[in-house]
C-alpha cells in the first residue's frame, strides 16, 4: 500500500522530530541554566518546527526537492491511481482535489462542533457542556471555519480551475504548491490538538492579555496559524506568478475568465496582508514564551497594538474568503444565463477596488475598542465605500441573469444564492459600519449573523456551487441532479431561518460568545438551534451524493454544461498535461449569443477527440 | 450546435437596446413585473421598521440607537430586496424548460449608460448613509472630544467609576461607595441624570454594555475609557434582563458569567439609597 | 498572435528564470510588509523614544552589511563573466561579514542596557531578532549556494540560484536600512 506507507512513514518521521524537538529544547534551556528545562513552551515551538519538518521530509519533499539544494539529484514517488491523493504529487489537478475533500471534511467536522454549541445554546442555564468546554469548542468552530473560508476555495477549486482556464499546463511553482497543501495537515493536527492542553480559550481572535495568560494551547493555536499563514502567502505568490506569466497565447487581461481575475485580486490580498496575522500571533508568542512586553501595559506595551496588526490582516481576510465566491457566482451565472458576463470590466473593477480598500478599513472592528477618538470618522467612512465596488458585483449578476436563458442546474442555484445571500450579509454590513449603530450591535449576535451570511451565504455556498461545478470534469462522473437539488433548497431554507433568526436575539442584547444568556431570548434561541440542526442535516444528502457519484456516477461528458472556457474544451477529467497541445485565445470567454464567436482554439487540432478545433464555440 | 434561430436571436439582439417592437415591448413588461414585484417585497420587508426588534428604551442614547437603526432598515431592505426581485423574477421567468439549453441570451454587455446609472445611485446612497446618520451621528457621540476615548458628553453629574477584572465588575460612586458582587449587587442609577463611567480594567479586556442603554465601551488595562448615558425610565434587571451591565469582550472561562444588575430610581430615590448603603457599613 | 508551431508531444516551454526572479520579488513584497509592521509597533509603542544604545557597534555593524552587499554584488558579477575565482572570494567575503554583522548583534544584546519585558527592550529585541533570523538563513543559503560553486555548479549561463540568493541578501541589507535609523538613531 503505497499511499498507506507515504502517509504513516511521514507521520512517523514527524513524530520522531517532534520529540527531537521537545528534548533538543529541553537539553539547550538545561544547558542554559534554567532550572525547568523540560517546562516551557518553547518546548513546544521547538518540537512543532522539527515535527512539521521531519513530516515534510517525510511525505516526499527530501525527493522531490530539497536533495536538489545539496546538489542531489531528486526523484518523485510515482503512486498509481487514488494513492496518488496521499502522496507528494506536483500535478496541480491532484494538489486541488487534495485541498478539497480535507477543507470540506475540516468543514464537517466544524459543523458538527457547531452544533454541538448550538445544542448547548437551545435554551439558557447549562445543559451539556461546562463554560470551557463551550469556549473551547467554540474558538475550534471559529478558526477552523476560517481556514476552511481562507483556503477551501482558493487552494481547491483555485488549484484546480485556474491553470486549465488560462491556458497553462500546471502552476508556476508545482513543487511549492504542494509544499503548501502538505504544511495543512500538521496545523489541523495541532488546531485540533488544543483541547488537550485545555482548549481555546479566545476565539479565533486571541486578543491579549488574555492571549498571553491562557492556557498553553494557545502556543498550539499560534504555531498552527502561522504555518497556514504561511501556506496562504507562498500559495498565493505561486497564483501571482501562473496568473501574470502562464497564460496562453492570447489571453488577455480583458479575455481573461472571471475566477481568475478573483484569484489574482485574491492573491495579493493573501500575500500582502497574511504577514499581519503573522505577526500578531508572533508577538503573543514572544509575550508568552519569552517573556517580552508586547502587550502587557504596565511595562510600556499595549492591547490595542494587537488588535491593529490582528485586523490589518482579518478585515482583508474576509475578502479574501468572499472574493473567489464572487467570481465562482459570475462565472457559474454567466454560462447557465447563456449571456456575455454583464458589465465584465465593472466586475473586475469592483475587485479591484475591493483591493485596494481592504487595507484601509481594519478599525471598523474595533469601534468600542477605545481606540482614539480621532480614528473613527476615517474608518467609517472607508468602510462605507467598500460598499460602493461590492455593489458593481450584484451589477454584474443581476445584469447577466436578467433576459437571460437561465439553466437552473445546482451549480446555478448555488450561485444564485449566493447572490442571494450577500445582499443581507452586505447590508447589514453597513450597520455595523455605522458607528452609532455598532456601539450597540458589537459582540452581539448581530455580527454572528452579519458574518455567516457574509461568509457562509457568500462564500460556502460559492464552494459548492464550484464542488458541482466542476465535479464531473474533476471525478469524470456526473453526480446525480435531484439529489444535488434537495440539498441546495434543503441548505438553503435552512441557511437562511437559522442565520436570519440570529439577527434578532442580537438587536435584543444576547452578545456572543456566551453559553448562557437571559431567559428572556429563551425561544429565538430554541429557533436558531433547531432550524440549525435542520441546515446540519442538509449535509448527509450531499455527503452520500459525492461519494455514490464518485464511486458509481455514470460516466461525463467532457462539456456537460456547455460552457465556453477552456477547462470545458478537453477530457473529463483532463490529461495530466491539460491540453493536447497549446490552446491559442481568440475571443472573450463568455460571448454567448454572438455568433461565430470563439473562445480558445487547438491550432494543429488534428485527432484531439473533444471539440476538435474550437473551444468553446458555445452551442 | 448552433440552431439557426439561437444564431439569429445572436445577431439581432447585441446591446441592451433590444431590437424590434416586439422584443421591446417583452422587455418593458419583464421591468415592469419585477419592479412590482421590488415594490411588494420592500412592502413587506419595511414590515421590520415598525416590528418590535429592541429590547427595553431605557435611556436617551437607546432612543438614537432605535432610531437610527430603523433608518438604516428603511433604506437597507428595499436594497436587499431589489436584489431579491430581480433573482427571484429571473428565476421564474427566465428559466428554460428543455433538459438542455437550445438558444443562447441577447448578447448584453452592459457598456452602456446602466452601469454608470448604478454606480451613481449605490454611490450616492452609500455617501448618504455615511454622512447621515454615520458622521452626524458620530460627531453628538463625541462631542466635547478632549483626547478621551469614549462616548458622550465629557462632563457628567454623576461619575462612577468601573473596573473589570476576571469575571466581575466593581463600581464606585463619586462618594466613595462601593458596589460589587460581594457589596451592594446591584447597580442603582437615577434617572434623568447623565451618568458617567470611567472604565478601566485591571486583567484582560473586558467591555462595558448596557443593552438597554444601547452603550457599549471595552476596559482595557492601561488605559481609562469612558461612555456617558442618561437614563430615561425607571426599570430594574428583576423585571426586565435589559438592565444589565454585561461584559461583551471574551474574556476568558466565565465571560458568560460577568454581569451585573441594574436598576434605575428616581434621582431623590438614588440618594437616600446611596445614603443607605453607607450605613450599613460598606 | 502567436501561434504554436506543431509540435508532436505537447510540452509547454517557460521562461523559468523570469518565473523564479519574479517569484522571489513577490515573496520580498511580502516580507515588506512582515518588516514594515515591525517598524509601525515600534513607532506605535514608543513614539520616538529610543533606549541607550552603543552607537559606534551600531554603526560598525551597519557598515559591515553594506559592505556584505557589494562583496554579493562581486560574486554575482563575476559569475556572470565566468570569474570563478573573484566569485569565490566574493562569496566568502559575504558570508563572512554576515557572520561578523550576527556576531556585532549578539554581543549588542549581551550589553544592552534595557531588557526585553520592557517596551523598549521587547521591540529592539523582535525587530534585531527577526532581522538576524533573516541574516542567518541568507548565511545558510549562502553557504549551501557555495558548496555547489565549489562543485562547479553554476556558470554564466546557469546560475539562477546564486543570484537568487544573492538578491534575497540585498533584501535583507535594504530591511536593515530602515531598521537601522528607527532603533538607533531616532529621537
Ligand atoms: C466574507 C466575509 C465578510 C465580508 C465580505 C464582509 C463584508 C463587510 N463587513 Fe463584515 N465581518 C466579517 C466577515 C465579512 N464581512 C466577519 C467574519 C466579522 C466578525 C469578525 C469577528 O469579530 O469575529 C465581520 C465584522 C464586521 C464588522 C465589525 C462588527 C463588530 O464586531 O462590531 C463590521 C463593521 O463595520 C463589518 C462591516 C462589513 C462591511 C461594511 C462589509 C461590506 O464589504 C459589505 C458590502 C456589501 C454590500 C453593502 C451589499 C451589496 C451592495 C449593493 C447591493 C449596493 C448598494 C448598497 C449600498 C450603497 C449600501 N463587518
Ligand atoms: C466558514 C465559516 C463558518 C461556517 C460555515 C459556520 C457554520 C456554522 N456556524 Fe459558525 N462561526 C464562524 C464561522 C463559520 N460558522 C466563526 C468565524 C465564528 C466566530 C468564532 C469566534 O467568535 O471566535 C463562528 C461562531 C459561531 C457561533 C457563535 C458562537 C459564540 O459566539 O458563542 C454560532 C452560534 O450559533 C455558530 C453557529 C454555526 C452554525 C449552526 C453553522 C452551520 O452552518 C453548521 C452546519 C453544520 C454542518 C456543516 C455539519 C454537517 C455535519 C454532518 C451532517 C455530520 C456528518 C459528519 C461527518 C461525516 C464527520 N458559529
Ligand atoms: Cu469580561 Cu468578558
Ligand atoms: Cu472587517
Amino acid at each position: 500500500m503505497h499511499a498507506l506507507k507515504s502517509v504513516a512513514g511521514a507521520a512517523g518521521l514527524g513524530m520522531i522530530g517532534f520529540y527531537l524537538g521537545l528534548g533538543f529544547v529541553a537539553v539547550l534551556r538545561a544547558m542554559l541554566g534554567y532550572p525547568d528545562a523540560w517546562g516551557g513552551e518553547i518546548n513546544i515551538v521547538g518540537g512543532y518546527v522539527l515535527g512539521v519538518i521531519g513530516w515534510l521530509m517525510g511525505i516526499g519533499m527530501w525527493g522531490t526537492w530539497s536533495r536538489e539544494w545539496f546538489g542531489l539529484k531528486t526523484y518523485q514517488r510515482q503512486a498509481p491511481g487514488w494513492q496518488r491523493y496521499f502522496t507528494f504529487n506536483t500535478d496541480h489537478k491532484v494538489i486541488g482535489i487534495q485541498y478539497l475533500v480535507t477543507f470540506v471534511v475540516v468543514f464537517l467536522l466544524a459543523g458538527t462542533i457547531a452544533l454541538g454549541m448550538r445544542l448547548e445554546l437551545a435554551s439558557s442555564g447549562m445543559q451539556f457542556i461546562s463554560h470551557s468546554q463551550y469556549n473551547g469548542a467554540m474558538g475550534l468552530h471559529g478558526i477552523l471555519m476560517i481556514a476552511v473560508a481562507v483556503a477551501s476555495v482558493i487552494g481547491g477549486t483555485g488549484n484546480y480551475a485556474v491553470p486549465l482556464m488560462i491556458g497553462a499546463d500546471d502552476m508556476a511553482f508545482p513543487r511549492l504548491n504542494a509544499l503548501t497543501f502538505w504544511l495543512i495537515p500538521p496545523v489541523a493536527v495541532a488546531l485540533l490538538a488544543t483541547p488537550f492542553l485545555g482548549g481555546i480559550e479566545t476565539g479565533w481572535t486571541a486578543y491579549p492579555p488574555l492571549s498571553t495568560t491562557t492556557n498553553s494551547s494557545q502556543i498550539l493555536f499560534d504555531l498552527a496559524i502561522i504555518t497556514f499563514g504561511l501556506t496562504s502567502i507562498l500559495g498565493g505568490l505561486n497564483f501571482l506568478i501562473t496568473i501574470i506569466f502562464m497564460r496562453a497565447p492570447g489571453m488577455t487581461w480583458g479575455r481573461l475568465p472571471i475566477f481568475v481575475w478573483s484569484m489574482f485580486v485574491t492573491s495579493w490580498l493573501a500575500l500582502l496582508y497574511t504577514q499581519g496575522f503573522a505577526v500578531a500571533l508572533l508577538m503573543i508568542m514572544l509575550d508568552r514564551v519569552a517573556g517580552m512586553a508586547f502587550f502587557n501595559a504596565e511595562a510600556g506595551g499595549d492591547p490595542l497594538l494587537y488588535q491593529h496588526v490582528f485586523w490589518f490582516y482579518s478585515h482583508p481576510a474576509v475578502y479574501i474568503m468572499v472574493i473567489p465566491g464572487f467570481g465562482i457566482a459570475l462565472e457559474v451565472i454567466s454560462h447557465f444565463s447563456r449571456k456575455p458576463l454583464f458589465a465584465y470590466r465593472y466586475a473586475v473593477g469592483a475587485f479591484l477596488g475591493i483591493l485596494g480598500l481592504s487595507g484601509v478599513v481594519w478599525a471598523h472592528h474595533m469601534f468600542t475598542s477605545g481606540m482614539p477618538n480621532y480614528l473613527h470618522g476615517p474608518f467609517l467612512v472607508a468602510t462605507e465605500l467598500i460598499s460602493i465596488p461590492t455593489g458593481l458585483v450584484f451589477l454584474s449578476a443581476l445584469g447577466t441573469i436578467w433576459m437571460g436563458k437561465l439553466w437552473l442546474q445546482t451549480p446555478m442555484l448555488f450561485a444564485m444564492a449566493v447572490i442571494f445571500n450577500f445582499a443581507c450579509g452586505g447590508v447589514t454590513g453597513i450597520f455595523l459600519a455605522d458607528v452609532p449603530t455598532d456601539i450597540h450591535l458589537h459582540d452581539t449576535y448581530f455580527v454572528v449573523a452579519h458574518f455567516h451570511y457574509t461568509i457562509v451565504g457568500g462564500e460556502i455556498f460559492a464552494l459548492f456551487a464550484g464542488i458541482y461545478y466542476w465535479f464531473p470534469k474533476m471525478t469524470g462522473r456526473m453526480y446525480n441532479e435531484t439529489l444535488a437539488k434537495l440539498h441546495f433548497w434543503w441548505m438553503f431554507i435552512g441557511f437562511n431561518l437559522t442565520f436570519f433568526t440570529m439577527h434578532l436575539p442580537g438587536v435584543k442584547g444576547m452578545n456572543r460568545r456566551v453559553a448562557d444568556f437571559p431567559e428572556s431570548l429563551d425561544n429565538l434561541n430554541m429557533l436558531v438551534s433547531i432550524s440549525g440542526w435542520l441546515l446540519g442535516l442538509s449535509f448527509l444528502v450531499f455527503i452520500y451524493n459525492m461519494i455514490n457519484a464518485w464511486i458509481r456516477g455514470p460516466v461525463a461528458e467532457s462539456n456537460p454544461w456547455r460552457a465556453r472556457t477552456l477547462e470545458w474544451q478537453v477530457s473529463s477529467p483532463p490529461p495530466h498535461e491539460n491540453f493536447p497541445e497549446q490552446p491559442v485565445i481568440k475571443g472573450h470567454p463568455y460571448d454567448y449569443g454572438v455568433p461565430g464567436s470563439v473562445h480558445g482554439v487547438f491550432p494543429n487540432a488534428i485527432a484531439s477527440a473533444p471539440a476538435a478545433g474550437t473551444a468553446g464555440g458555445g452551442q | 450546435m448552433r440552431t439557426a434561430a439561437a444564431a439569429e436571436w445572436g445577431a439581432t439582439a447585441r446591446s441592451f437596446s433590444l431590437a424590434g417592437q416586439g422584443a421591446q415591448v417583452l422587455h418593458v413588461r419583464h421591468l415592469i413585473t419585477a419592479g412590482l414585484l421590488w415594490v411588494v417585497l420592500t412592502a413587506v420587508g419595511e414590515l421590520l421598521v415598525i416590528a418590535d426588534l429592541y429590547p427595553t428604551v431605557g435611556s436617551h442614547e437607546a432612543q438614537d440607537f432605535d432610531d437610527i437603526f430603523r433608518f438604516l432598515l428603511l433604506l437597507g431592505v428595499p436594497v436587499m430586496t431589489f436584489v431579491f426581485a430581480v433573482l427571484i423574477y429571473a428565476g421564474l421567468q427566465f428559466r428554460i424548460r428543455t433538459a438542455v439549453p437550445a438558444e443562447d441570451g441577447p448578447a448584453m454587455r452592459g457598456h452602456g449608460w446602466f452601469p454608470r446609472a448604478w454606480l451613481a445611485v449605490t454611490g450616492c446612497l452609500a455617501i448618504f448613509v455615511m454622512i447621515y446618520p454615520g458622521l452626524t451621528g458620530l460627531a453628538e457621540l463625541q462631542q466635547g472630544d478632549r483626547g478621551a476615548s469614549g462616548w458622550g458628553d465629557q462632563d457628567a453629574e454623576v461619575i462612577i467609576k468601573a473596573s473589570a477584572f476576571k469575571w466581575q465588575w466593581l463600581f464606585e460612586y463619586p462618594d466613595g461607595t462601593q458596589v460589587s458582587v460581594a457589596a451592594g449587587k446591584e447597580l442603582v442609577l437615577p434617572n434623568e441624570t447623565s451618568i458617567k463611567f470611567e472604565i478601566n480594567a485591571i486583567d484582560v479586556v473586558h467591555s462595558l454594555w448596557i443593552p438597554a442603554f444601547r452603550m457599549k465601551i471595552d476596559a482595557i488595562p492601561g488605559r481609562t475609557t469612558y461612555v456617558t448615558v442618561k437614563p430615561n425610565k425607571l426599570g430594574d434587571y428583576a423585571s426586565d434582563q435589559a438592565y444589565r451591565v454585561q461584559c461583551a469582550e471574551l474574556c476568558g472561562l466565565d465571560h458568560a458569567a460577568m454581569m451585573f444588575p441594574i436598576r434605575v430610581v428616581e434621582p431623590g430615590e438614588f440618594q437616600s439609597w446611596l445614603a443607605s448603603l453607607n450605613q450599613g457599613g460598606n | 498572435m502567436a501561434v504554436v508551431a506543431p509540435t508532436e508531444t505537447y510540452h509547454a516551454v517557460h521562461d523559468h528564470l523570469k518565473l523564479n526572479r519574479a517569484g522571489l520579488w513577490l515573496f520580498f513584497f511580502s516580507e515588506c510588509v512582515l518588516f514594515g509592521l515591525l517598524l509601525s509597533a515600534r513607532f506605535f509603542l514608543e513614539g520616538i523614544e529610543r533606549g541607550e544604545l552603543d552607537q559606534l557597534l551600531g554603526l560598525g555593524i551597519t557598515i559591515i552589511l553594506l559592505l556584505s552587499s557589494v562583496t554579493a554584488f562581486t560574486a554575482e558579477t563575476a559569475i556572470e563573466h565566468d570569474n570563478r575565482k573573484l566569485a569565490n572570494w566574493g562569496l566568502i567575503a559575504t558570508i563572512a561579514l554576515g557572520v561578523l554583522f550576527t556576531g556585532g548583534v549578539a554581543y549588542e544584546w549581551s550589553i544592552a542596557h534595557f531588557h526585553r519585558n520592557e517596551a523598549f527592550g521587547t521591540l529592539f529585541f523582535t525587530m534585531t531578532g527577526i532581522h538576524a533570523s533573516h541574516v542567518v538563513s541568507g548565511i545558510g543559503i549562502l553557504v549551501l549556494v557555495w558548496v555547489q560553486f565549489l562543485r562547479g555548479r553554476y556558470s554564466s549561463k546557469d546560475h539562477w540560484p546564486l543570484a537568487g540568493a544573492v538578491m534575497y541578501w540585498h533584501f535583507v541589507d535594504v530591511v536593515w536600512v530602515f531598521f537601522y535609523p528607527a532603533l538607533y538613531l531616532v529621537k
